[in-house]
């Protein structure tokens, strides 16, 4: 019954490469450039989704990431992860995880039953950049 | 009527050309299913899970989950090339997905017991069913005895038909 592969890009864990150091700047505003894609351009999903934001990610780090969430005026406001619970039971390992700003102010970790893109239940680690990301990506 | 064209129905145009195409729909018996979820996404479901209607009832799915897309669709060969769990004589509908406040209709005819999932959301178990008419009626197909296609999860939230048919609607018991 996993009926997982109906979308574009399938979500084969790839070995994710180290953090790399990189141009901050480029990224902290919408929108981000190669390789990211905006996830509704590629993906049946809101522009804007409550909680998250308007989504940027690089296909290829799927289903794990860094999605890159920016708010309504197009600031990167969080770095997110999405790791299957299954992946985890089973020995995947996601590390070396880039990052979208190194400023965290705090993090939520939380479970979602799943979106398209990553239709597994899975884990939501979201790396807020500032004090007031949240409520700026809330709605 | 129904929305059959995929990216269509990311478009709206399904929701422009129901609104063009209601008044002959008003004649008809006609009943909601919403797509539901929590904030973050913890939960989703189908708000009824369970539904009884007599045939020929419109039945619309529309998102009410602001942040997620769903799927209506029918368990069938003709979707995914899954086992059937609705009526034999009933077409099989795949809504595909549909963006918050986005719908979709189907009109269902042949008396007996639907099962539909959602297809981002059938690991989660997000699964309904529609009983059409009752068991009475000529041609009823009573639910489908398959266990090898959908998990436990998923025949454990499909409420049982006997007690569609006696309430009308049932809700998830956890107000979900
Ligand atoms: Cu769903």
């Amino acid at each position: 019954m996993l009926r997982s592969t109906v979308f574009a890009f399938g979500f084969i864990v790839t070995a994710a490469p180290a953090a790399k150091a990189h141009d901050e700047q480029a990224l902290a505003n919408a929108p981000a450039g190669d390789p990211y894609v905006k996830v509704s351009d590629v993906l049946p999903l809101p522009e804007f989704i409550p909680g998250l934001g308007t989504l940027f990610v690089d296909p290829a780090t799927l289903p794990a990431g860094p999605f890159l969430a920016y708010d309504r005026d197009g600031r990167l406001s969080a770095t997110i992860y999405m790791t299957p619970f299954d992946d985890l039971q089973n020995g995947t390992s996601f590390d070396g995880l880039n990052i979208g700003s190194h400023t965290v102010s705090s993090t939520d970790i939380y479970y979602n039953a799943g979106h398209p893109g990553v239709d597994k239940p899975h884990v939501h680690v979201v790396l807020f950049h500032d004090e007031n990301a949240k409520d700026r990506l809330a709605e | 009527m129904i929305c059959t064209r995929r990216h269509a129905v990311w478009l709206g145009v399904c929701a422009v050309a129901f609104v063009a195409g209601s008044r002959s729909v008003l004649a008809q018996p006609t009943a909601t299913v919403e797509m539901r979820g929590s904030p973050r996404g913890v939960r989703i479901w189908y708000d009824p899970v369970g539904l009884a209607v007599s045939p020929g009832t419109t039945v619309r799915f529309i998102n009410r989950d602001p942040g997620n897309s769903h799927t209506a669709t029918a368990y069938h060969p003709a979707n995914y090339d899954r086992r059937q769990r609705i009526p034999t004589d009933a077409d099989p509908w795949d809504s595909d997905f549909l963006l918050p406040d986005e719908h979709f209709e189907v009109t269902l005819t042949a008396p007996g017991v639907y099962d539909y999932y959602c297809l981002p959301h059938e690991m989660s178990a997000m699964v309904g069913r529609i009983v059409v008419g009752t068991p009475g009626d000529a041609g009823w197909e009573g639910s489908s005895n398959d266990k090898s296609d959908v998990s436990e999860e998923v025949l454990a939230a499909l409420p049982l038909v006997q007690r569609i048919l006696s309430e009308g609607t049932v809700s998830r018991e956890d107000g979900s």
